[in-house]
């Protein structure tokens, strides 16, 4: 049997192939390695850069690395200010499904009218709306259970006040974008606020960070503020103004607590005031730090100034015995005259009895020169040398243009304005047997350094009459404190209104520092228009100088120096004959 | 079998890149997880605090306990036994 086909032959393998065929095939291949070699060269060499920056568009992601804001603490460490996590709720308007029930539940969290919520979702154009910033934690772990579409949380700020409005005037607040608005937090935002860090990553399909592509930027937190302010010094302080403006039926009062060892403000507070925690319909008399901001007509409490001059110059020692009857003196046609007029007096009873006659006598030996260089040394007239936003410098006119009753008036502390920061400053020279000390808000560990304005003789010799006024006799017995020797001086001034004086308005003060003997610290009250019957600042601020005096020194620690009387009482039984 | 040897070398880079990614991604979390401890103690002390503010004290001690502020009125002295003194010694308050 024989084949028909040849398999070495067959018919079909017999097709004459041209050559140019495979050399074509061969080419073609060589072709496309070529382009592919070419492209590879593109990617890797020429074209590098740009497909470098658009992996990077794809993958890498600059994070911010935000600082914390610093703390701000008082005297022993306690929190005035923190900066806690809070969530703030935002939304895609067209993400999330208008019906949804859970947007009831959403409302009822965020405690916000259904309506308002509609209406903020409303617009489908904007593609990022805040629903409400700075949830509570809790709350926005319930919203985020919820998990409603469309609606989401992003991480921020926000600052908590633990301590509440009895220090919110010093350490003041910040807005929603974390930036200090008043007090404290305004004064040193830039110092708390630190330096926002960054790094550059790649993250990968998942959003996982898998690398650092350059050096992170590490975030400088703000450093914490510690404040002179003693929490608890400041919290006593208010509530006794508090009661005394709520007492005397008054618009306002302020109190400052000053240590005289080291210059330290211990306890600054004003009444009305506010909870920075809370803000909402705040008023502008509510967030005034009056301490600082106010300047009024000092009235009596300059007249120790006006004695320690007359005593440094000579013209008079304490014993001397002025005439001050019938109280009443006509200076450049204007009367002067005293509410309760006195017979003859020493210059310590002018004191003690707060009369403007003997005052406005020992002034006119002066000349006006020398009683406003004593002003201006204790500084009157000058901006306070703290680092708050708004403190005012007070006013004292140049005395080139004082009048003779001028100079009359601003002996007893009328025609010139103070703030009650001053007014607390210039008291530190009776206190630091002479010396005029620097006030400063920050904690400070050592004595400060004073400048000598008077002698020292002088000045004790003065807060023996300081000492006098809270005596027996004197215009503020309701200044004594039980335990402590207190001194002082009251002050009641007319309040301005317009040109000229306004009836029956009255700012009552008392300036004074405690133990007589070693002075530990001065204490400032004012009360603004008592309106309860009595207005003289021996009956309503000396009140609350003395509760103050008496839980700052027993929060200091320092010892009683006076006997004090038990109030233990027993039942006493009368006898019998 | 240079071959062989770049080839093992190429997995074994590509392993090392894929484990350090993986290491990376762990320690973020780490840190992220840190940072939130401390945000919850920042927060934790704030609480603490403001429960412990003189005027909640203050409130609840009255309230409550039905407490009083002190005075130097009601201070005992104590004379120490070595020396039985009639007049009351500056002691330290009880």
């Amino acid at each position: 049997m024989s084949r028909s086909i040849n398999y070495t032959s067959s018919p079909l393998l017999a097709s004459k192939t041209p050559v140019w065929r495979s050399k074509f095939i061969v080419a073609c291949l060589a072709l496309a390695f070529a382009g592919l070699a070419g492209r590879a060269a593109y990617v890797q060499v020429f074209g590098n850069e740009f497909f470098q920056r658009q992996g990077e568009v794809r993958f890498a992601r600059t994070l911010e690395l935000p600082a914390n804001r610093g703390k701000v603490l008082d005297r022993n460490g306690l929190i005035l200010a923190s900066s806690v996590v809070a969530q703030s709720i935002w939304a895609i308007p067209e993400d999330v499904e208008k019906n949804d029930p859970k947007l009831r539940e959403l409302a009822r969290l965020l405690e916000m009218p259904l309506a308002e919520l509609r209406k903020r979702l409303a617009d489908e154009d904007r593609t990022f709306v805040w629903i409400k910033r700075q949830v509570d934690e809790p709350v926005a772990r319930q919203i985020a259970a919820l998990g409603i579409k469309g609606i989401h949380q992003r991480r921020e700020y926000k600052r908590q006040y633990p301590e509440g409005e009895a220090a919110a005037h010093v350490v003041g607040f910040t807005n929603v974008e974390d930036r200090g608005q008043e007090g404290v937090e305004l004064a040193f935002n830039q110092q708390l606020a630190g330096k926002n860090g960054s790094r550059r990553v790649i993250k990968d399909r998942l959003g996982r960070v898998v690398e650092d592509v350059r050096d992170v930027v590490p975030p400088v937190d703000g450093p914490d503020l510690q404040l002179s302010i003693d929490s608890k010094v400041q919290f006593f302080a208010y509530q006794k103004l508090k009661d005394a403006v709520h007492t005397h039926k008054a618009r306002a009062g302020s109190v400052i607590v000053v240590d005289t060892v080291t210059g330290e403000v211990l306890a600054l507070a004003n009444y009305p005031s506010y909870n920075p925690n809370r803000r909402q319909n705040l008023t502008g008399e509510q967030l005034r730090n009056r301490v600082l901001t106010d300047s009024f007509e000092p009235g009596s409490t300059m007249k120790p100034f006006i004695a320690t001059l007359a005593l440094e110059k000579g013209l008079v020692r304490p014993e001397t015995p002025i005439n001050t009857a019938p109280g009443r003196i006509t200076i450049g046609g204007s009367t002067i005259s005293d509410t309760h007029p006195h017979d003859v007096l020493t210059v310590a009873e002018v004191i003690q009895k707060s009369s403007n006659v003997g005052t406005v006598k020992m002034a006119m030996q002066m000349s006006p020169r020398e009683m406003w260089e004593i002003y201006a040394q204790a500084g009157f007239g000058q901006k306070p040398q703290v680092p708050f936003p708004g403190a005012v410098s007070g006013r004292l006119r140049p005395y080139k243009s004082w009048r003779p009753i001028e100079q009359a008036t601003m002996s007893y502390g009328y025609g010139l304005s103070t703030s009650l920061f001053q007014l607390a400053h210039a008291y530190t020279v009776f206190a630091r047997d002479g010396e005029l000390i620097p006030l400063t808000l920050m904690r400070s560990e050592v004595p400060a350094t004073g400048v000598r304005v008077f002698s020292e003789k002088n000045a004790i010799a003065v807060r023996q009459m300081l000492a006098m006024a809270t005596g027996p006799g004197g215009t503020a017995p309701k200044a004594q404190t039980m335990g402590y020797s207190v001194g002082g001086k009251t002050g009641t001034a007319r309040k301005q209104e317009g040109k000229g004086y306004a009836e029956r308005k009255y700012r009552s003060f008392f300036v004074g520092l405690a133990p007589v003997e070693k002075p530990r610290i001065v204490v400032a009250v004012m009360v603004d228009e008592p309106n309860n019957g009595t207005y003289y600042g021996g009956l309503v601020a000396a009140p609350v100088f003395s509760e103050t005096v008496q839980q700052t020194l027993r929060i200091l620690g320092v010892q009683p120096d006076m006997n004090v009387k038990p109030q233990i009482v027993t039942e006493v039984v009368e006898e019998s004959f | 079998m240079l071959l062989l040897a770049v080839l093992a070398s190429a997995f074994y880079l590509v392993h090392t890149q894929y484990e350090s990614r993986r290491l990376y991604t762990a320690i973020d979390r780490a840190q992220a997880q840190a940072r939130k401890l401390e945000s919850e103690h920042e927060q934790l002390q704030v609480q603490k605090r403001a429960q412990a503010t003189p005027a909640r004290v203050q409130q609840l001690a009255t309230r409550q306990l039905e407490m009083r502020p002190v005075t130097p009125g009601i201070t005992q002295y104590v004379n120490l036994p070595e020396a039985p003194a009639a007049v009351p010694a500056a002691g330290g308050p009880r």
